[in-house]
C-alpha cells in the first residue's frame, strides 16, 4: 500500500527504487529523501499510440512520474482525497479528479459509447463527463480528489443505486451504469425537482459520490 | 429517519414517507424514488405568495419512496435537529431537509433579519420531527437560559429554537464613525430559554464593514 491518507486532504506515498508512481503535474507538498519527479509529456502510461488516445480523447491531464526513495505528499486545491485500493478490478473515474496512482496500475480510455451505445454517448454529455473516461486496471492504490469529501455505497444485483450525474464520483467493480431520466411535463414547464437525470448503477462494485454538486 | 454520515451527507430512511427537501440537493439514493417540486415550499398558494413577497423563497422538493436517500449540498456542514412540537427558526437558504410531517412558513424578523444580510423574514419549522440545517463549518449549539443571556454575530448566526427573545444591539460609538470600529458594531441578543445555532464563519453583512 504506497499511498496512505495523512488527514482529510493529502496523501502521503512511499516511494521506493524500481516501483514508480503517477501524480498530477503540481500536486507534490512536500517530500523527504531522494526523490525526482518528471514531467511526463505522454500523460501517463503506454506509447505513443496511448498518448494520441488521451489527446484525442480529452482526457489528457498533465501528469508527473515519482521516482526514487523516500515519502512524498500530495494535495491539491484543498480538495478532499479518498484512497481507493484495486484489487485486480477496474477503476472509472475523470482523469482531472485523478491525484496520485500506482505505477503497477494499468491506465486506459473508455469510450462512452462502448458502454450503452449512444445513450452512453449522451450520459457522458448530461454528466459533464464528455465523450470519455479513465480507466485504470490491476493492483494498487488510486488517490481521488472530490469536492467535500467522499462517501462510498456498495452496489449488489438486488440494490441499484441511483446518483446526481453532478456529485457522481468514481466507480469500480462490475457495474453497469445508465442515464435514467425523470423528465416529466413537470421539467417542460421550468417546475422539475432538479433531479431531472440520474446515473443508475447496478450489478456488482461500489460507486463513488461527494457531498456536493459541484465539479472540481 | 434522518442520520448523518461524515458530518456533510444526510441520509434518510424511508419506508414509503415523505420528506422535504431543498431542490436538487440529492446525491444518491436506492430502492425505488420521486421527486416532484413543490412550489412555494408546499405551503399552499398563500405560502407560495408569502415567500415571494418576503424574499424568502426556497425551492422544496417532496422526496417519497421505499429505500436510502442521500443529500448534501455543497459541501457545507449539516446539522439535525430535533423538534417536539416547538419552533425552529433558520433562515431559507440554510434549511436543507425536513420531516413531512413539519409545518414551515415564513415569520417577520425585524431589524436583526436586516443586519443579517437575509432580508427581514425568516423560515420557520414547527412541529414533531427532525430537520436538517446547513452550515458553513462545523455549528456550534450554544445554550441560553434566563440567567445566561447570549450576544451572537449576526453574520455567524444561523437558527435557533424555543422560547426566545431577540433583541438588537449596536456597539457603535464615535469610533466607528472615524472608521476605527471593531468589526462587531451590531449583536442579535438573546434572552429566554433554547438553543441558538452559531457557525464559524460569517457572512457579509453591514455589521461586519463597520
Amino acid at each position: 500500500m504506497a499511498l496512505r491518507e495523512v488527514n482529510a486532504k493529502m496523501v502521503e506515498a512511499t516511494v521506493v527504487p524500481g516501483q514508480r508512481l503517477y501524480s498530477q503535474r503540481g500536486a507534490m507538498l512536500a517530500y523527504k529523501g531522494e526523490v525526482s519527479f518528471t514531467p511526463n509529456i505522454q500523460g501517463g502510461q503506454g506509447g505513443l499510440m496511448s498518448m494520441l488516445g488521451r489527446r484525442v480523447a480529452g482526457e489528457a491531464t498533465p501528469l508527473m512520474t515519482v521516482e526514487g526513495s523516500g515519502t512524498v505528499f500530495f494535495g491539491h486545491g484543498g480538495h478532499h482525497v479518498q484512497v481507493i485500493t484495486l484489487t485486480g478490478d477496474t477503476l472509472y473515474v475523470e482523469a482531472d479528479r485523478l491525484l496520485a496512482f500506482e505505477g503497477t496500475l494499468q491506465q486506459g480510455t473508455m469510450f462512452m459509447g462502448s458502454q450503452g451505445g449512444v445513450m452512453g454517448m449522451v450520459r457522458g454529455q448530461v454528466t459533464g463527463q464528455g465523450l470519455f473516461t479513465t480507466t485504470l486496471k490491476g493492483h494498487g492504490a488510486v488517490a481521488v480528489m472530490a469536492h467535500g469529501g467522499v462517501f462510498e455505497i456498495p452496489v449488489t444485483p438486488q440494490r441499484p443505486v441511483h446518483v446526481d450525474p453532478q456529485a457522481y464520483v468514481a466507480h469500480h467493480g462490475d457495474v453497469r451504469n445508465k442515464l435514467s431520466s425523470a423528465l416529466g411535463w413537470r421539467e417542460m414547464v421550468g417546475r422539475g425537482s432538479g433531479e431531472a437525470f440520474q446515473l443508475e448503477l447496478s450489478g456488482n462494485g461500489m460507486v463513488y459520490v461527494q457531498a456536493s454538486e459541484e465539479k472540481l | 429517519m434522518f442520520r448523518l454520515q461524515g458530518s456533510k451527507v444526510l441520509a434518510v430512511e424511508m419506508t414509503g414517507d415523505a420528506v422535504k427537501a431543498k431542490n436538487g440537493s440529492m446525491v444518491a439514493y436506492d430502492g425505488q424514488m420521486a421527486f416532484k417540486k413543490l412550489s412555494g415550499g408546499g405551503e399552499g398558494l398563500r405560502g407560495m405568495v408569502t415567500r415571494r413577497l418576503t424574499g424568502e423563497q426556497m425551492t422544496v422538493m417532496e422526496v417519497k419512496g421505499h429505500g436510502t436517500c442521500w443529500f448534501a449540498d455543497r459541501a457545507s456542514e449539516i446539522n439535525l435537529v430535533g423538534l417536539r412540537g416547538d419552533k425552529l427558526y433558520v433562515e431559507s437558504s440554510n434549511l436543507l431537509a425536513t420531516d413531512a410531517g413539519l409545518r414551515t412558513g415564513t415569520t417577520f424578523t425585524g431589524l436583526r433579519g436586516a443586519s443579517q444580510g437575509n432580508g427581514l423574514f425568516t423560515t420557520t419549522v414547527e412541529g414533531h420531527g427532525q430537520a436538517a440545517i446547513m452550515s458553513d463549518g462545523p455549528a456550534v449549539v450554544l445554550r441560553v437560559s434566563p440567567q445566561y443571556p447570549l450576544t451572537v454575530d449576526p453574520g455567524a448566526y444561523i437558527a435557533h429554537q424555543g422560547s426566545l427573545r431577540q433583541s438588537f444591539q449596536s456597539g457603535v460609538t464615535f469610533r466607528t464613525f472615524f472608521g476605527e470600529g471593531g468589526g462587531e458594531a451590531f449583536q442579535i441578543r438573546f434572552e429566554g430559554d433554547g438553543l441558538v445555532y452559531v457557525q464559524p464563519s460569517e457572512r457579509n453583512t453591514i455589521a461586519g464593514d463597520v
